[in-house]
């Protein structure tokens, strides 16, 4: 029975021990509590946050921002990725010009978005769309560039071709790679969403934090880091599993 | 489609294909692989095709698959070009070429329109792989495989049977196995079947005529008579096996 607990018990002795040496550390007020505020004080905080309904007015926007962001730039890079993989005219044509586009860093484009969106939903929008667009289109491209020819030829030879051939053989085949890119895709997704809004907006987790820190509130600081440590999570764990879902074929699913 | 128990070919298959080959060349840039072949195949005939690695044996396959074009020459289907003849050819290739995302069944039903999983079944049941249709492909061993890829083949009542080394990356045991078992099928179907194989037991053991392919050219044309099922203690096919094992030995 030992046996069975303890594995359970020893991955968090490092976070609850931290939280207790932390909240030993405030209360007897060796360091300054306005810099490093006590667990029981973040808790507060949040709970006064969520119940004033501050907390979800902010979060909303975040995640519509992401989510926005996500699908027109996943979208764009995903029917790129299928149209180079399958075109040579259109691999020629196009993808020079994106990985040039590619090397540069989403988030050097900033000044320029403010002066060209403002510093509306667009300015934001625009650069999670950026920044998670050549990941899915690398991978959705290696994904159906690497799909066994032998397969290829040997749906023709039964038959498939245009979209049965597509959507029997082509899209399955790249999938595990389409997924790679989008689960690379939500960490870019929330680096560059964290950024775009703390540089200016009037609302969002990240015009929380900047507001916070006009008032040395670390408090609320460390929520909105907290909070975004918890998108990322339960991003992953979603496209994980729709993952399992759709790779249930795969031999690192079957069991 | 019942499997008949009598090792007499039981069917006549109007439907299974003549095959005429003329004159035909085939190269890659500078590099001559077949050479002036000419070939008849009768309707229904079991023809296999021996020869070293890099005879042209399996180039001659493909350009009957018409997965390659001739440089010259001419291939007749019924004495219809391919393209135009509405023959229909599957393939069994050295990898069974299971879409690992679809299960047993649905790779069987590959290509099928309308209502297709009966007739999937009955296929599945004809290799004795019923029980296994939901599984995945890839928790099925080598020679499961195989059999599935065979019925993926005859589920479209092909008229013409194309197998290019199915069985080579078997075991002995399993080889032999898959042999009855296509042996049997053919002789229930009727259709017209090309083999590739460097096996020569395995073109002894099944071929109504066995083909030996030396650079890019036809060096030996054997019928064989041999009732079916053959055993290798008949003293003929012995003698058969030997004398293609010395001809491809000489060369």
């Amino acid at each position: 029975m030992n046996n069975k607990i303890i594995p359970k018990i020893i991955p968090w002795i490092i976070p609850i021990g931290t939280v207790i040496v932390w909240q030993i550390v405030s209360a007897n007020e060796w360091v300054s509590t306005r810099l490093v505020p006590a667990p029981f004080t973040v808790l507060t905080s949040f709970y006064h946050l969520v119940m004033s309904g501050e907390l979800f007015y902010h979060m909303e926007i975040s995640l519509a921002r992401a989510l926005i962001g996500l699908l027109i730039g996943g979208g764009i890079g995903f029917i790129l990725g299928i149209a180079n993989g399958l075109s040579k005219f259109s691999y020629l044509f196009t993808d020079t010009s994106l990985q040039m586009v590619r090397n540069i860093p989403n988030l050097a484009l900033i000044p320029l978005v403010i002066i060209w969106f403002g510093i509306d939903e667009g300015a934001k929008v625009f650069l999670v769309a950026i920044g998670v667009m050549f990941p899915i289109y690398i991978n959705t491209l290696h994904g159906i560039k690497n799909i066994d020819a032998g397969f290829i030829e040997m749906g023709k030879m039964y038959g498939l071709k245009g979209w049965a051939l597509f959507k029997e053989i082509l899209l399955p085949g790249a999938l595990p790679s389409i997924f790679v890119g989008l689960r690379y895709a939500l960490g870019i997704m929330w680096i560059t969403l964290i950024v775009a809004e703390t540089i200016a907006t009037s609302r969002g987790v990240g015009y929380l934090a900047m507001t916070a820190q006009q008032f040395m509130q670390s408090d609320i600081i460390l929520i909105t880091i907290i909070l975004y440590a918890l998108f990322g999570k339960v991003a992953d764990l979603i496209a994980q599993w729709g993952e399992r879902k759709a790779l249930r074929w795969h031999k690192s699913y079957i069991k | 489609m019942g499997v008949p128990s009598l090792m007499e070919k039981a069917v006549i298959n109007d439907e299974a294909v003549q095959i005429h080959l003329q004159q035909i060349d085939k190269s890659f840039g500078e590099k001559t692989v077949l050479n002036n072949l000419s070939l008849e195949i009768e309707s229904g005939e079991f023809v296999v095709i021996v020869g070293k690695s890099g005879s042209g044996k399996s180039t001659l396959l493909r350009l009957v698959a018409g997965l390659e074009e001739a440089t010259s020459g001419q291939i007749t289907f019924n004495d219809k070009s391919i393209k135009d003849s509405k023959s229909s050819a599957t393939m069994m290739y050295q990898d069974s070429r299971l879409l690992p995302w679809k299960t047993v069944l649905n790779n069987v039903g590959l290509g099928l329109k309308g209502n297709w999983k009966d007739q999937a079944e009955k296929t599945l049941d004809l290799v004795g792989l019923l029980s296994f249709k939901d599984q995945w492909p890839s928790t099925l061993s080598g020679g499961q495989q195989q059999r599935v890829a065979l019925a993926r083949a005859l589920v479209h009542k092909p008229s013409l049977l194309l197998l290019d080394e199915p069985l080579s990356a078997l075991d002995a045991l399993t080889r032999m196995d898959m042999q009855n078992l296509i042996e049997k099928l053919w002789l229930s179907q009727g259709f017209t079947a090309l083999l590739v194989t460097h096996d020569v037991r395995e073109a002894v053991k099944l071929a109504d005529r066995i083909i030996l392919i030396e650079d890019g050219d036809i060096t030996l044309n054997i019928k064989n008579t041999g009732k079916r099922p053959r055993e290798f203690s008949d003293v003929s096919l012995v003698q058969m096996e030997k004398k293609i094992l010395e001809k491809i030995m000489k060369s």
